[in-house]
């Protein structure tokens, strides 16, 4: 049941650019990059020892913001889907449970956001090797700096999908996320408990491991009770 | 005209519009009590505040949150076909079109008003006793929202042409983020437009000038992208199959 709901999911969100969005996200972080690098790359290669991690660095600073803002966007897009035609009531009518609904739209956007990830480990490795930034390519760092903020989200993902399943009006899921986006900007004045602040990979034992652990955690209970809550809701 | 606005207002009434407007005064305390930049100097007490509340406010908030008002207007129209009974009224749509941007205008505007409330709020619990710096405050609370002119443009462009709400805001995303990089830029910062509402808040530049920025890069990027993105919206709604 649910391996034809995800076929039908995913061919609703054909030609309606989220694929675009998904590839978009990681090419305009490290495009920002390209600019910063292109136009005072001495500078920046003088900043430190390591070149690599540096460079990581930059590059992560933006990955929080364009995974929150792309969240927001992404789970709006696949709400709306089902809003503007009411098709949410032809849906449940269908004989599958809501539940596999809801595990089925947010199977649909854990796969685009793990696209993106890899898109993103991709696109910061080639244009790392483009700018010549020293001959042993750190993979290791490479590969957490684009997947542990992804799974850092994961609550974040959870909270707007549920939101925005549930609000007829899409501007609330969309101003949550602006909200989201303000709390990611600001992550090193945030107490460690707000989620926003998780993908930044900051806490105060310095230990990245355990924001992607909490991310697990986290965002299977807010799932659960978005689901829940999803499923006791009226379709209307 | 005036009917027309009314029109819209009672739409509007009844479209959850205050909890977004709050949002702007919410962020702003948020904003200003969380921040804990610490001198020991002689200047204001009131501007190290300042500082920070409008970088981030003008920087993502404000050019985020005005394509969202432009997608709430719009809603009513989107759903099952607003815009065929809208337009079959003796109304022209050019005029539904001003009138729209009107009220976009005057609810960031109110939004702006919200803000300074929210700076006042925040000196007076951290117990400020220097003068509020009253001048500067006003300054770039309307600086703010006139460089907001030509997103609201465009965004409205945007919703009108897109059903949902993701897309104009994707849109929107796309044009905000790059303006972090384009204010550290002093070759591309001014003539970005999305970075205006931080250049145009940023207490730290001219005084001499009106709103912090040279009349020149106001009138050229402010009032030019205005012209752009306005017509642009204008000729496209004209022509819009409803």
């Amino acid at each position: 049941m649910i391996g034809k709901l995800l076929t039908a999911d995913f061919l609703k969100i054909k030609r309606k650019g989220l694929w675009f969005l998904t590839a978009l996200g990681p090419i305009g972080v490290v495009a920002l990059q390209m600019v910063n690098y292109g136009v005072r790359k001495d500078y920046l290669l003088q900043q430190s020892e390591d070149d690599w991690s540096y460079y990581l660095l930059n590059v992560h600073s933006f990955t929080p913001l364009a995974l929150v803002l792309g969240i927001a966007i992404l789970t709006s897009f696949i709400a709306s889907i089902e809003n503007e035609t009411n098709a949410w009531k032809q849906l449940i009518a269908l004989p599958v449970s809501k539940l596999t609904v809801y595990l089925s739209k947010f199977t649909v956007l854990a796969t685009l956001l793990l696209l993106s990830s890899t898109l993103l480990m991709v696109f910061t490795c080639a244009y790392g090797m483009f700018l010549d930034l020293g001959e042993s390519v750190p993979y290791m760092e490479l590969a957490k700096y684009s997947y542990y903020p992804y799974l850092a989200a994961l609550p974040i993902l959870a909270l707007q999908l549920w939101i925005a399943s549930v609000s007829h009006n899409q501007g609330i899921p969309i101003t949550v996320g602006i909200f989201g986006v303000i709390f990611a900007y600001s992550a090193y004045v945030l107490p460690d408990w707000m989620i926003w602040k998780w993908p930044s990979l900051m806490n105060e034992w310095d230990e990245p491991i355990i924001n992607v652990l909490f991310g697990l955690a986290v965002g299977i209970i807010l799932y659960i009770i978005g689901m829940i809550d999803f499923a006791r809701r009226d379709v209307k | 005209m005036r009917a027309l606005l009314q029109a819209e207002w009672y739409k509007l009434r009844k479209s959850k519009m205050v909890p977004i407007i709050l949002a702007g005064p919410i962020i702003g305390l948020f904003i200003g009590l969380t921040s804990n930049l610490e001198v020991d100097s002689h200047i204001n007490e009131w501007y190290l505040t300042l500082f920070s509340m409008n970088l981030t406010y003008a920087l993502l908030f404000l050019p985020l949150i005005t394509g969202v008002f432009a997608s709430v207007i719009c809603r009513y129209e989107h759903q099952s076909g607003g815009w065929k009974q809208l337009l079959a009224l003796p109304v022209t749509r050019g005029k539904v079109f001003v009138a729209k941007y009107l009220l976009i205008m005057m609810l960031v505007m109110a939004m702006q008003l919200l803000y300074l409330c929210s700076i006042y709020a925040v000196g007076m619990m951290k117990g400020f006793t220097d003068p509020f710096p009253m001048e500067i405050v006003w300054k770039s609370i309307l600086g703010g929202w006139v460089a907001t002119l030509p997103l609201v443009a465009l965004q409205l462009w945007m919703s009108i042409l897109f059903k949902s709400f993701a897309a104009p805001f994707a849109v929107n995303v796309i044009f905000t983020l790059p303006s972090i990089f384009a204010i550290n830029s002093e070759r591309f910062g001014p003539y970005y437009p999305w970075a205006q509402p931080f250049s145009m808040m940023y207490i730290g530049g001219n005084t001499e000038d009106v709103f912090f920025v040279p009349w020149d890069q106001l009138l050229t990027v402010v009032g030019g992208g205005f012209i752009v993105f306005f017509l642009g919206g204008y000729l496209y709604f004209q022509r819009k199959a409803v």
